[in-house]
């Protein structure tokens, strides 16, 4: 095995591309490595992306942000810019791990591991968030959601690296929110998962939403019939109740150790309304 | 307060104080030894190959491939070990033994059963070396459930003990007569209970070294809280003299209880280093401590109880099925302890009891904090509030009516002394304003109204040492050096309790010196005196009070060499904080280390003193009262706040024991609602065996603990009257979480753990 660490895209994008056996990416490790050693994975070469400066950054420019692929979920979560414009998928990195893992993990391996349980998956979608993909035939920029196709697959092809995750810039009067539904409070897998991401007109009317579910189906799910029942409305009870029901009826779960298909469509439900309420909470405010 | 013996008071120096404990930074830095950390000149790494079914024999074993591969140096099989039939917990000739282990069968009995063991010069060598061992099987009928197990015609799991599955005889407790007392009552009350298979989940998961040197002497480091055990069994069955097996373990990093038994890969160790004649070590992967370690027994209870209108308890009949897994380990001790405790807490005058230990094709349960008594206190408990509420009385007086007092018969046999369960319980409601808080809003937050608190009382009493299922003893012994210094020798594993600490703190009293100038040497076999070992909340009472004998003794010893180098008699004098003083004349005085030390014509002193202490049984007391909060929307139960209130006589040191009492509270809350390692019930594989899956609760989960410790009925039997604390907190925190749970949300759960989901179809069965 193989340990490379290049100090640019362009020579990581060519390492891969040339890697003649099996070949991964590697950012924080927090899924590679427990990946290898629990024996799931033997790659022959190893590029760890930490050492491009240009995938350490955050930019923040008129379009919006542009998070380097190889920025920790701590660094992220330090970011007030970022945190003030989309405090729903900074609260869903932050939920990764422990503070020990946060100062190695990602988004984008959060992302690549294409586990359904991912915590910072969800506000991505429903946040829209695109990813800017390199590869041997040049770049790309598709919508995150497009990436995990089933749990540990992923959309990119051979060769392919993600450069970095787009945030549209804010609009006034929106405001998102992600939360989970664990047994204990930090240091595991969301059994359930949930996020909503609203923009409001003047007078506190739902003009967009986008609404995801976590673990709720074999990669995460856009809910767009939760999302039309918000739009319109101004998150009263009786459109949480419609919301709520349309997220449980939406869920394709599995029975499994950590979550029966019953219980992940309840609990699916409840937190959707949750989260909505405080995304429209965090709209008003702006 | 009602003591028989008085127990001697006095003005103390250094007991009743948190001194800092001489590991704590060494623990922190890093820089503390544990076995992991031994590595030896030439080491070889052994590993054991798991068996992949339930049941089975064993038809052949090819290991040729394994044994070819480049860097192996041995492979044992059943083929190749001694085949001597081995106690399965290491406490031979006692009430919690059962002989039905073999080193290596050619029978596996549960999923993750050890059939082969590799040496290797690497770990991954010989990891890779055991998928090259070949073994073929002959399926057998497996049962996985102790009701399967003991139904006639059950698959046989072994050829001996009683038969038909059963570890032992079933146990049998009468008193009184149970129909006459049923007779009598205003009414019954009837349920069973059941619990899950938490697992110790230590830190430092189970690792050995065996090195034998040229004299064929086994020089033996493991992660043991009985290293004196461990010594005895490896010595019988590898036939060897006690003079030729020494065991080492210094620091541990946990036990709970578990790491008291006869483990599979010990043996295998000490005889893969005598096989390859270089030193092996064999340290278990996370996984491993799951499917090779000891959990809880699983059990189910059955009991029924029956009331008088006044709340008089006046019939307790129980039956009890614990599941032993596949071999028996502590099983009959669990059976025996867990059954009998049923006499007590609550007083009743005809009670009938039956405890039984059935094997089944899962990983082994064995020796657990708590031990036995979790599983029938959290029944007990439970349907005291379950009475209360049909009598319409506030459960806090129906318990407070029912506690054992001073003179009550203990499950051991003994009256108990003292009336520490009711000072315990009065105490706290007491201080939380318990009748106001029964009274008050379930649902405060009209903003959250899917939040619904609770509050739940549990109650618990736990004996101070293993008696009467074993005869203990506690020895040591205690030097004064000549610079003044004194070294104190026990057999006592330091598990990470603070119990060096404790006993360092005792003879530093007793004998009159600074804290600073006991030394403590521990762990090791060849040289510290014998010891039976750390478990059964008694190291402090039973180690603790021997070693104040020891230090009585020295300090006569000392008292007389100061008497003759200052002229006087040696009852003149007295010594204390290090100084040697004439009682009538305080200015007339001499150091300790003046008086040991050399003078003109005169050497050194040596003075050493064993204290040898075979005790009955003290029992502890405590009441927890607990706060939970549970959201009726995800089922989520967050406890908020416990205030534990503990009786355990003359505390010695306070940190110390608040540290168990809130470790213990943590180990509970996660039994009582997140842990359970889940075996398959259609395979027998283990599906959580790590901790990814296995939850337990973390360091943001834990609640706000206020411990209160009382020293209401301090005991003779400890020193100063100090009793145990280890397993206490733990018995009591789990009914307490379950009334509470009852409180908030008006649904009975009589399983532990309680999970979310469980709690979601309660609400939605009750239709609320
Ligand atoms: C103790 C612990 C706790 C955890 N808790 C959580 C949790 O609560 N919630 C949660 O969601 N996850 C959790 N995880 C999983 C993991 O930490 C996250 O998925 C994390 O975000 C992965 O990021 P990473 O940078 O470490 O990824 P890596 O391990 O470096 O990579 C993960 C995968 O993505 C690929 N990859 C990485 N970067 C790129 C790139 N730029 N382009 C293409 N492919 C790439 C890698 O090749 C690999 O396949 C936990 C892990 C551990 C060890």
């Amino acid at each position: 095995m193989r340990y490379i660490r290049p100090s640019s895209l362009e020579d990581a994008v060519g390492l891969l591309a040339n890697a003649s056996g099996k070949a991964a990416i590697l950012a924080g490790g927090s899924d590679l490595l427990v990946r290898m050693k629990g024996g799931f994975i033997e790659p022959d070469v190893i590029i760890d992306i930490k050492a491009i400066d240009a995938l350490g950054r955050i930019i923040e420019n008129d379009d919006g942000f542009v998070i380097g692929a190889a920025v920790p979920c701590a660094v992220l979560g330090e970011n007030t810019a970022l945190r003030n414009a989309w405090p729903g998928v900074v609260e869903g990195a932050r939920l990764i791990g422990s503070k020990q893992v946060q100062g190695r993990c990602t988004i984008v391996g959060n992302l690549c591991n294409a586990s359904p349980a991912a915590d910072s998956v969800p506000a991505l979608v429903a946040a829209g968030a695109r990813a800017l993909v390199r590869g041997p035939a040049g770049s790309r920029t598709i919508a995150v959601e497009t990436i995990p196709v089933g749990p540990g697959k992923t959309s990119l092809a051979p060769g392919e690296i993600i450069e970095a995750i787009l945030l549209d810039k804010r609009q006034r009067h929106s405001g998102d929110a992600y939360q989970r539904f664990t047994p204990r409070t930090e240091m595991d897998i969301a059994v359930v998962s949930a996020a909503v991401n609203l923009t409001l007109n003047d007078q506190g009317v739902v003009e967009k939403a986008r609404v995801a579910l976590g673990a709720a189906a074999p990669t995460v799910l856009l809910v767009e019939e939760a999302a039309d029942i918000l739009v319109g409305s101004r998150v009263d009870d009786g459109a949480l109740e419609r919301l709520a029901e349309a997220c449980s009826a939406a869920c394709r779960p599995i029975d499994d150790k950590r979550g029966t298909v019953e219980f992940r469509k309840k609990v699916a439900g409840v937190l959707a309304k949750r989260v909505a309420l405080t995304a429209y909470q965090r709209a008003g405010q702006k | 307060m009602n003591i028989n013996t008085p127990i001697e008071e006095r003005e103390f120096k250094i007991v009743g104080k948190s001194v800092k404990r001489d590991d704590v930074l060494e623990k922190v830095t890093g820089e503390a030894e544990y076995t992991g950390d031994v590595k030896l000149a030439g080491m070889l790494h052994g590993k054991i190959k798991r068996a992949a079914i339930a049941h089975a024999r064993i038809k052949s074993i090819d290991v040729s491939k394994a044994l070819a591969y480049p860097g192996v140096k041995a492979v044992l099989t059943h083929e190749n070990v001694p085949r001597v039939l081995h106690y399965g917990s290491p406490h031979p000739r006692s009430a919690s033994c059962t002989k039905d282990q073999y080193i290596l069968d050619d029978k596996v009995r549960f999923w993750g059963e050890g059939v082969a063991a590799v040496a290797a010069i690497s770990e991954e060598i010989a990891d890779e070396a055991l998928d090259l061992i070949e073994v073929e099987y002959e399926a057998l009928p497996a049962v996985f459930e102790p009701e399967d197990a003991a139904l006639p015609g059950a698959p046989l799991i072994h050829d001996v003990g009683p038969g038909g599955n059963l570890v032992l005889d079933p146990v049998r407790v009468n008193r009184g007569d149970v129909e006459a007392g049923f007779a009598q009552a205003d009414f019954i009350l009837e349920g069973t209970f059941s619990g899950g298979r938490p697992h110790p989940a230590y830190m430092e998961p189970n690792v050995c070294i065996a090195d034998w040197d040229g004299s064929n002497k086994l020089t033996f480091w493991t992660s043991t809280q009985t290293s004196f055990m461990v010594r005895g069994i490896l010595a019988e069955v590898l036939g060897l003299p006690l003079t030729k097996v020494r065991v080492l373990v210094d620091h541990m990093g946990g036990g709970f209880g578990a790491k008291q038994d006869c483990f599979q890969h010990e043996f295998l160790c000490a005889l893969l280093a005598k096989e390859t004649r270089r030193p092996v070590k064999m340290e278990f992967t996370r996984h491993e401590t799951f499917v090779a370690g000891r959990a809880r027994h699983p059990c189910k209870v059955w009991l029924k109880q029956g009331f008088k209108n006044d709340g008089t308890l006046v019939a307790r009949d129980m039956k009890l099925v614990y599941d032993s897994g596949a071999y028996g380990s502590h099983g009959p001790g669990v059976t025996i302890v867990g059954t009998t405790a049923a006499t007590s807490l609550y007083r009743c005058e005809n009670v009938r009891l039956e405890g039984r230990c059935v094997y089944t094709n899962t990983p082994i349960n064995g020796a657990f904090r708590g031990y036995g008594v979790v599983q029938s206190y959290y029944a007990l408990d439970i349907q005291m509030d379950e009475a209360a509420e049909r009598l319409g009385m506030d459960p806090a007086d129906l318990k407070l009516k029912n506690v054992v007092r001073a003179g009550d018969i203990a499950p051991s046999g003994h009256p108990i002394v003292g009336h520490g369960l009711e000072i315990c319980l009065q105490h706290g409601i007491d201080v939380l304003d318990w009748k106001s808080l029964r009274n008050r809003d379930r649902t405060p937050d009209p903003k959250r109204p899917h939040i619904r608190k609770g509050w739940g009382i549990g109650c618990e009493m736990h004996g101070s040492s293993a008696y009467p299922g074993i005869k203990e003893q506690g020895n040591a012994t205690v030097k004064v050096n000549e610079d003044g210094t004194v070294t104190l020798l026990t057999g006592a594993a330091g598990l990470g309790t603070g119990a060096h600490t404790a006993l360092a703190q005792i003879v530093a009293e007793e004998l009159g010196v600074r804290f600073e100038d006991v030394g403590v040497i521990h762990g090791d076999t060849d040289v510290v005196p014998w010891d039976i070992g750390a478990f059964a909340s008694h190291t402090t009472y039973l180690v603790g009070t021997a070693a104040k004998m020891a230090a009585t003794k020295v300090r006569a010893s000392v008292l007389e060499r100061a008497a003759m180098k200052l002229q006087v008699k040696a009852d003149e004098l007295d010594l204390s904080e290090g100084k040697i003083f004439v009682t009538a004349e305080p200015g007339r005085f001499m150091s300790v280390a003046e008086a040991m030390g050399p003078s003109r014509g005169i050497p050194a002193a040596n003075i050493v003193a064993n204290g040898t202490y075979e005790p009955t049984k003290s029992y502890s007391f405590a009441a927890h009262f607990t706060e939970v909060h549970v959201d009726t929307e995800t089922g989520i139960v967050e406890v908020k706040r416990v205030v534990p209130v503990h009786d355990i006589g003359r505390v010695i040191h306070p940190i110390a024991a608040q540290g168990q009492i809130e470790g213990g509270i943590q180990q509970g809350i996660g039994h009582t609602l997140t842990e359970d390692y889940v075996i398959d019930k259609k395979t027998g594989r283990s599906l959580n065996a790590g901790l990814v899956d296995y939850k337990m609760p973390l360091s943001m989960d834990m609640p706000d603990i206020e411990t209160i410790i009382l020293e209401a009925a301090p005991d003779p039997g400890g020193p100063w009257g100090a009793k145990g604390v280890g397993e206490d907190p733990i018995i009591a925190i789990g009914p307490s979480i379950a009334n509470a749970i009852y409180d908030a949300i008006g649904v009975r759960f009589h399983h532990y753990p309680i999970t979310p989901e469980d709690i979601l179809k309660a609400l939605r069965e009750k239709g609320a």
